[in-house]
């Protein structure tokens, strides 16, 4: 698979890099973007995956939240693709904020016409990574993730349905149970169709229950002024009821006065970076 | 024959008269010798000697129930024996001398023995010979070295890089000084360096270590006789940390085990009403302290807890209010567990507030990470090696664990354990 550069710039002594190649299972071309920190010269990294929320691209998270110090400090490899496919002139694509262009919601779609290229499950947990371990200096047995909003959702998700590929995930507002949420409701039936027993293999509660895998601890920052909490799109409690009762660690943590924005994500995302280092750096 | 026989016998029968019928003109040609009697008696008696010289005490010479006192005779006097008394030196007070005890020996100097330790004594000494005692010496004042101290073993508190050993005197009266010695246990008889700290005044010490090493320390007092033996060893490993939980500051519903680890409240038994405040000792809050050696630096520890047990644990200056829970005040910090209707609450408490935290799977042992550089207090869930909360605190004076129990419980502390990799993340 060929890599185009598209930029890159250093950054606390490592690399800030943004990538395009032609996706197979996106049928498109996608842009990544790749922090390579400064151990990378000389040993290969883990590798941490961040999946960003609504309307995002690789370009928001490796611009506003300040993840590179912590990156640099911990040796590791950070990942951020893009949150959908684009230019593939789906009617309809563009319509909504929160469906189609930038609100691939991590799941491969059923329905038409979606199913040809949205396709992001796949993507970030297998097409993506075979290209990452084949093209930069990462260890492909230590693999994390974590993400925001929507991407929380796929992080979230990445990890219940793959015990073991992952060392440790965390996120940051998730989306914890989508089939009961607006925004879940919307996509799931647009990607997966009206059967909704389709829509529990994508929801993280609903995944919880019947986990079966090796331990996780999984940390999870929610701003308490955050709109979308108090509108019912992110639904913590479910998440963290089920985890209680099937014993999965979980620390969640309501943080006083912060809401949806990268603002909130650049407080914490260090927290984060050290949480995922202390399990691949293990 | 009989005409000489009867001649002689008439002879020897008459009486003679000795006494001359005229006196010579005689002089008296007695001498008077008495002057040279005298000057001859002189020649044949020595003198009784002059007095000797008492030395001082020589320094390190006395052990606990002995001194090595020493004297000279600066003359050509003939000594038979020396006679050294002592007694113990009294107070200032008049009045009757103690009897002294007297020692006569041939040498210029003698051990004496029985003596009790840590106490002066008074020597004098006289030289003797045919002719009587000299005058007596000056008197010395000699002293016994003190007997040893006792190590509060079950007292000693040590952290990584330190140790904070205390000990009892062992003497009734002040002594100099003490003195710390230790070896690393590995080779204590072999050729390994012992360390000695000198010049301690009180009975305590603080003494740098290194990290991950296991010690024997023995203590001694000084005074001017010289030094005690050793004490009894104590041995101290510098892995992790050691402290226990301090009697003085349970609540009168806690009782302490033993070890001084484990922490047990039962029923009640003096109702609350009854309990008077103190500064030491909690009295509203199920509490007690522990007592981790003052040292800055890193220091971990872990808790033991039941999971249906409300409880705090956490760290407070040592002057937290006593009648104020545990994370009320800003005298403290720490993580309180209430279990309620089958769910478990989870509060970070600091002046009474705490963050909005839920943790799914409760810990059964909690790992507390006291950072003094970096200014935090962090939690962890042991067995899961997940963490919980970490608080930025500042830490103008040191702190103590400290631990409630808000209903019938046991916890029970860790010593001793080396930081887990997991929590140097923190």
């Amino acid at each position: 698979m060929a890599l185009k550069q598209i930029s890159s710039n250093k950054c606390f002594g490592g690399l800030q890099k943004v990538f395009e190649h032609d996706s197979v299972e996106l049928n498109c071309k996608m842009k990544f973007a790749v922090y390579l920190p400064p151990k990378a010269e000389t040993e290969k990294c883990p590798a941490l995956y961040w999946l960003s929320g609504l309307t995002c691209t690789e370009q928001n998270f490796i611009s506003k939240s300040g993840y590179h110090q912590a990156a640099s400090e911990h040796g590791l490899v950070v990942i951020a693709p893009d949150t959908s496919p684009r230019g593939c002139n789906i009617k309809g694509e563009d319509e909504s904020w929160d469906f189609g262009t930038g609100a691939g919601f991590y799941v491969d779609a059923t329905e038409d016409p979606w199913k040809t290229n949205y396709r992001m499950y796949s993507y970030v947990t297998e097409e993506l990574p075979q290209l990452i371990n084949a093209n930069f200096p990462v260890d492909p047995q230590r693999m994390s993730v974590f993400g925001h909003s929507m991407g929380g959702h796929g992080a979230l998700i990445c990890a219940l349905k793959n015990p073991g590929k992952y060392k440790s995930v965390s996120a940051f507002a998730p989306i914890c149970n989508p089939v009961l949420c607006p925004w879940g409701k919307k996509a799931f039936s647009g990607y997966l169709g009206t059967d909704q027993s389709k829509w529990k293999a994508y929801d993280a509660t609903s995944l919880v229950k019947s986990y079966r895998g090796s331990q996780l601890d999984i940390l999870i920052d929610q701003g308490k002024d955050d709109q979308f909490l108090l509108d019912g799109q992110l639904l913590p409690d479910d998440f963290i009821a089920a985890c209680t009762e099937k014993k999965i660690p979980v620390v969640f943590r309501l943080q006083e006065g912060y809401d949806h924005s990268y603002y909130f994500i650049a407080t914490f995302i260090t927290d984060h970076i050290r949480h995922h280092a202390k399990y691949l750096n293990a | 024959m009989s005409f000489y026989t009867n001649r002689l016998g008439k002879f020897l029968k008459a009486k003679t008269d000795v006494e001359i019928s005229a006196q010579p003109e005689f002089e008296d040609q007695t001498l008077d010798f008495s002057d040279v009697e005298q000057l001859m008696g002189s020649i044949n008696t020595i003198p009784a000697p002059s007095a000797p010289v008492i030395n001082p005490q020589a320094p390190n010479s006395a052990t606990g129930s002995s001194v090595r006192v020493c004297w000279s005779l600066y003359s050509d006097d003939t000594v038979e024996s020396y006679q050294l008394s002592y007694r113990p030196v009294q107070d200032s007070s008049p009045g009757k001398d103690q009897a002294a005890f007297t020692v006569t020996v041939k040498e210029t100097y003698c051990s004496v023995t029985n003596l009790v330790p840590n106490t002066q004594y008074e020597f004098w000494v006289t030289a003797h010979n045919r002719a009587g005692p000299s005058p007596s010496s000056e008197h010395a004042v000699y002293m016994t070295a003190p007997s040893p101290p006792i190590i509060k073993t079950k007292e000693i508190r040590s952290c990584e890089e330190a140790v904070l050993i205390c000990w009892e005197s062992g003497n009734l009266n002040p002594v100099d000084s003490y003195t710390v010695e230790l070896t690393q246990a590995e080779s204590p008889e072999a050729s390994g360096v012992t360390e000695s700290v000198v010049g301690i005044p009180t009975c305590e010490s603080l003494v740098q270590l290194q990290p991950g090493q296991s010690y024997i320390i023995y203590v001694r007092a000084l005074n001017t006789g010289g030094p005690s033996v050793r004490s009894e060893p104590a041995a101290v490993h510098t892995i992790g940390l050691y402290f226990r939980l301090n009697k003085d500051t349970c609540h009168p519903w806690l009782i302490i085990s033993e070890d001084g680890l484990t922490v047990v409240r039962s029923e009640r038994r003096i109702p609350a009403r009854e309990l008077s405040s103190s500064d030491t000792r909690f009295t509203r809050c199920v509490a007690v302290m522990g007592n981790l050696i003052p040292v800055r630096g890193h220091h971990y520890w872990e808790v033991e807890v039941d999971e249906h047990l409300d409880y705090t644990v956490g760290v407070a200056f040592e002057d937290v209010t006593k009648q104020e829970d545990l994370g009320a005040n800003c005298l403290s910090w720490c993580m309180r567990h209430t279990f309620a209707s089958s769910r478990h609450k989870y509060e970070f408490l600091h002046n009474r507030t705490t963050p909005d935290i839920r943790i799914t799977v409760p810990p059964k042992k909690i790992g507390i990470l006291l950072d003094y550089e970096n200014s935090k207090l962090s939690f962890f869930n042991v067995d899961l090696s997940q963490h919980l909360y970490t608080f930025s605190c500042q830490l103008h004076e040191f702190v103590y664990p400290c631990f409630s129990l808000e209903n019938p419980g046991c916890l029970k502390v860790h010593n001793g354990i080396s930081m887990p990799k997991h929590v140097t993340f923190y």
